[in-house]
């Protein structure tokens, strides 16, 4: 009697415990990365001594053998001691087999050893219907031609477009309206490899009294570069003519072209590091008037200037312009800068957005609706420069692995963290840099990929059972953009509309999936308008939801 | 807005321990180096202190000097006198204490947060140290690392409006408005008028996004200060947010007055003309803001070079 009045108060206090214990993770992402079949390992020396091995590397996800499957392509990078083997890094290019599966296909390929990689961007340069790629690369970007074939031709020195020095973030848009595909690289600091800033030394190589790498304080930075597409495989160096050359040296990292003012140019946002970022305005005769200050889009509301890394564009509140978020060092925030028509306000503290981001490096990032309820949602990886943090760690700031950031968006403006409520797979710690967004196997649920440092790639497959209904845009241009780089698609159901952008060159030196998504919540039907690069618009009415529509742009009579 | 109000906290701060009673020749001289202070002849007393110093390295003496020289703005003086009463008693509470509030006052906050450090690790149940190595770092612009101490003070000696508001300033200043809120609020009820405290409050409300009791709390204080720069600012940025721009500027200007060497006030200023399509206005005060950046940027070094006044 008395033991089975024990086990009956032990099984209630079980009961109890159960009833009080944290709430089970809600299904939403799951790494398939092993199960896919990737064995990609990003590598970088473990100590990190010079900031040069702690700023890669890029992903991207982009369909390089037109079968309707976004592959991924994964950039490595080299370390001091590896850096005069660059056979020793081996970026990585995955075919997407479909079902879940992905085929290491880099050998064929030809885009295993750009040397030691930094990001990538990928775009239809030459107008022949096929994705090419260019691999932003310390001492020499590459720009890679596709063959069709499932191989790549190295053409950088017949195109002129080989950056020096150390080019970190890319991005092709045609800002000339010529119909051809120009590109800017971001360069970020001047480094020598055989003159090294010593590691610790200087006041600038301390972080809170312990000694770290150097830079990019107290480091000479370097100029930009903007390549004008010649149309015959050429391209011809316009940076300083087009007044975005940078000549101050400013940390250059992430890229995005957009439309900024709504002239219908392309204008360019770029991220510097420890620097105010730029916006430069499309002036519309070649050149661009930087406008970053009075636009308010340069530094923090109380004028701080911050680590930007990162920058993603998102309609997010159905406003049909392109907001940014801005992902920047840890104790700083990551900037939201809604866009106002004429200016952006930062409402990084107003969306709460900004306050959980304090302790983070944040690295990549994106607007994705990953529930499909039409509202765009936010996500953010991090992990430090300096894994020397995790010896002593200081106020807030996280240590050198850090989770990610999963914002929800409310659909009033403001949006709730929810990494935690989803698990591991989100809260798990990483030192994670590229990201790149997009549906890898088409079933209308938006998928994330991730580069970590010094680690293997994440494939967060999207699960969700909940969600609402979808649509995937791709668009078809006329040659030679026949990415239709910089078209602008609107989808509206009765609940609103969304606009955006079809981009290359996206987040942390990465490229996500250019074919748009767009959660339509309970609507079934949507209209679909897209704003060609050239102006002219075409419409499609009561569009059925959850396919993937392409629409190809008419040809012009 | 952190380094004005820090100031006035430091002004607050209680006076060091009296010296202790006189007794024989030594404590003769410090009695009479007493007096000749008390009525005016201050040269007399620091003669005598001087004189108990050279015969009886007395600390009671080198502190009272110090006490002499800072009150005659005389601030080398008094930290050079502190320093050498460093050397005869390195962990007397009284002298360390002396000797960081000696430095504080002196713009110097590297040396006192290294005296301060001591203080926590000798003293750790004294919440004052604490809260001066708090207030001392964030004075080095360090509020990252002031938290933790002004934490432990808040601990130590809980609801000391003092220590609730220099929290809540860092906190603040780190952006962690949440965090700051309910602290300022508290510091509020223990002594409702304090302006700096509702200006404080109402920072941390703007942050948030609340900006009617940003605003509220904001013209609360400038009842009690009209000029005080953070509420004037809270103003700016409320009005700016609604975008009544000439409104903003007008207290965005004030707030400038009242706080000159504020980047962030220009920075705003220079997106308000902006917004008002006065160009000219706009580069102007962005200029002011970099150049006011690029002064902070050389004031915090300086305080964290070798060289920096009073460093050990």
């Amino acid at each position: 009697m008395i033991l089975r009045t024990v086990l009956a108060i032990a099984a209630a206090a079980l009961a109890l415990e159960a009833s009080q214990s944290p709430a089970a993770p809600e299904l939403l992402f799951r790494d398939v990365a092993a199960q896919a079949g990737l064995t990609f390992r990003h590598h970088a020396a473990p100590e990190k001594k010079y900031i040069v091995e702690s700023m890669s590397g890029g992903v991207a996800m982009f369909d390089y053998d037109n079968d309707g499957l976004p592959d991924l392509y994964f950039v490595d990078s080299l370390t001091v001691d590896t850096a005069s083997h660059p056979e020793l890094a081996r970026s990585a290019l995955y075919r997407n087999l479909g079902a879940g599966r992905f085929e290491d296909v880099t050998e064929k390929s030809g885009l295993a050893h750009p040397g030691w990689g930094m990001g990538v961007c990928t775009a239809d340069v030459d107008g022949d219907g096929w994705e090419d790629v260019y691999v932003t690369a310390l001492a020499g970007s590459h720009l890679y031609h596709n063959n069709h074939d499932g191989t790549f031709s190295d053409v950088t020195a017949a195109a002129g477009v080989g950056v020096p020095g150390w080019p970190a973030g890319c991005g092709f848009a045609d800002y000339d309206h010529d119909g051809r595909l120009d590109l800017f690289v971001s360069r970020y600091v001047k480094i020598d490899l055989g003159r090294l800033p010593e590691f610790g030394k200087d006041k600038t190589c301390q972080y809170r009294g312990i000694a770290v790498q150097c830079g990019p304080r107290g480091l000479p930075g370097e100029s930009d570069f903007l390549f004008h597409n010649e149309g015959n495989g050429r391209f011809t160096d316009v940076s300083e003519k087009a007044g975005v050359s940078d000549p101050r040296g400013y940390f250059g990292l992430g890229v995005a072209w957009f439309d900024a003012n709504g002239d219908g140019w392309p204008d360019l946002y770029v991220a510097n590091d420890s620097t105010p970022n730029f916006l430069y305005l499309n002036q519309k005769d070649g050149t661009f008037k930087e406008s970053a200050f009075p636009w308010g889009v340069a530094v923090s509301e109380d004028g701080a200037e911050q680590g930007g890394m990162g920058v993603a564009l998102g309609d997010y509140d159905h406003t049909g312009r392109q907001s940014l978020f801005v992902t920047n060092f840890s104790e700083e925030y990551n900037d939201l800068y809604h866009h106002d028509g004429d200016h952006f306000t930062d409402v990084s503290f107003r969306s709460r957005t900004a306050p959980v981001s304090l302790p983070f490096v944040g690295w990549g990032d994106a607007f994705l609706d990953y529930d499909n309820d039409t509202w765009p949602d936010i996500i953010v990886v991090n992990g430090h420069v300096y894994p020397q943090m995790d010896q002593a760690r200081f106020g807030a700031s996280a240590g050198y692995r850090q989770r990610k950031l999963l914002f929800h968006n409310k659909g009033d403006g403001t949006f709730d963290e929810v990494a935690a409520r989803y698990g591991p797979v989100l809260t798990d710690e990483h030192v994670s840099r590229g990201l790149a967004v997009g549906d890898l196997d088409n079933d209308g649920r938006i998928d994330v990929v991730i580069n970590d440092l010094d680690g293997a790639p994440q494939v967060l497959h999207n699960e969700i059972p909940q969600r609402g209904n979808w649509l995937i845009v791709a668009v078809k241009g006329v040659a030679p953009n026949t990415g239709a780089i910089g078209a602008e698609i609107t989808v509206t159901t009765p609940s609103g509309h969304r606009t955006e952008v079809v981009q290359s060159g996206t987040g942390y030196i990465s490229q996500n999936d250019k074919r748009q998504h767009f959660g339509l919540g309970t609507a079934t039907e949507a209209d679909v308008s897209v704003k060609w690069p050239d102006g002219s618009v075409s419409k499609q009415s009561s569009v059925k939801a959850n396919q993937v529509l392409t629409i190809q742009q008419p040809a012009k009579r | 807005m952190i380094a004005p109000l820090a100031i006035v906290l430091l002004l607050q701060a209680r006076p060091t321990n009296a010296a202790q009673p006189p007794a024989g020749d030594r404590d003769a001289l410090l009695t009479r180096a007493a007096d000749a202070a008390k009525s005016g002849n201050r040269a007399e007393a620091k003669r005598l202190l001087g004189a108990a110093v050279e015969r009886y390295h007395s600390v009671s003496a080198l502190m009272q000097l110090a006490r002499l020289e800072s009150e005659e703005g005389d601030g080398d003086g008094a930290l050079r006198a502190l320093r050498d009463a460093r050397t005869l008693a390195p962990n007397s509470e009284d002298v360390l204490t002396a000797f960081a509030e000696v430095s504080l006052r002196m713009q110097a906050p590297v040396p006192a947060i290294l005296a301060l450090e001591a203080l926590t690790r000798l003293y750790p149940d004294e919440p004052r140290h604490p809260y001066l190595l708090g207030v001392a770092l964030m004075r080095a612009g360090d509020v990252v690392a002031a938290i933790e101490p002004l934490r432990q003070a808040n601990a130590l000696d809980p609801d000391r409006a003092l220590t609730l508001v220099a929290l809540g300033l860092a906190y603040n200043s780190r952006k962690e408005y949440s965090e700051a809120r309910p602290l300022l609020r508290r510091a509020l009820d223990l002594e409702p008028e304090n302006a700096d405290t509702l200006a404080a409050l109402a920072e941390a409300e703007a942050g948030v996004g609340d900006l009617e009791n940003a605003e509220r709390d904001a013209r609360r204080a400038m009842q009690r200060a009209p000029a005080n720069a953070t509420a004037n600012f809270v103003v700016g940025v409320v009005r700016m947010a609604q975008q009544r721009y000439a409104e903003a500027r007008d207290a965005l200007l004030a707030a400038a007055v009242a706080d000159p060497a504020s980047p962030k006030v220009e920075y705003q200023l220079s997106l308000v003309y902006a917004r008002l399509g006065d160009q000219a206005a706009s580069e102007e005060h962005r200029a002011l803001y970099e150049r006011k950046l690029r002064a902070i940027e050389q004031a915090v070094a300086a305080l964290h070079a070798p060289s920096s006044g009073g460093g050990e």
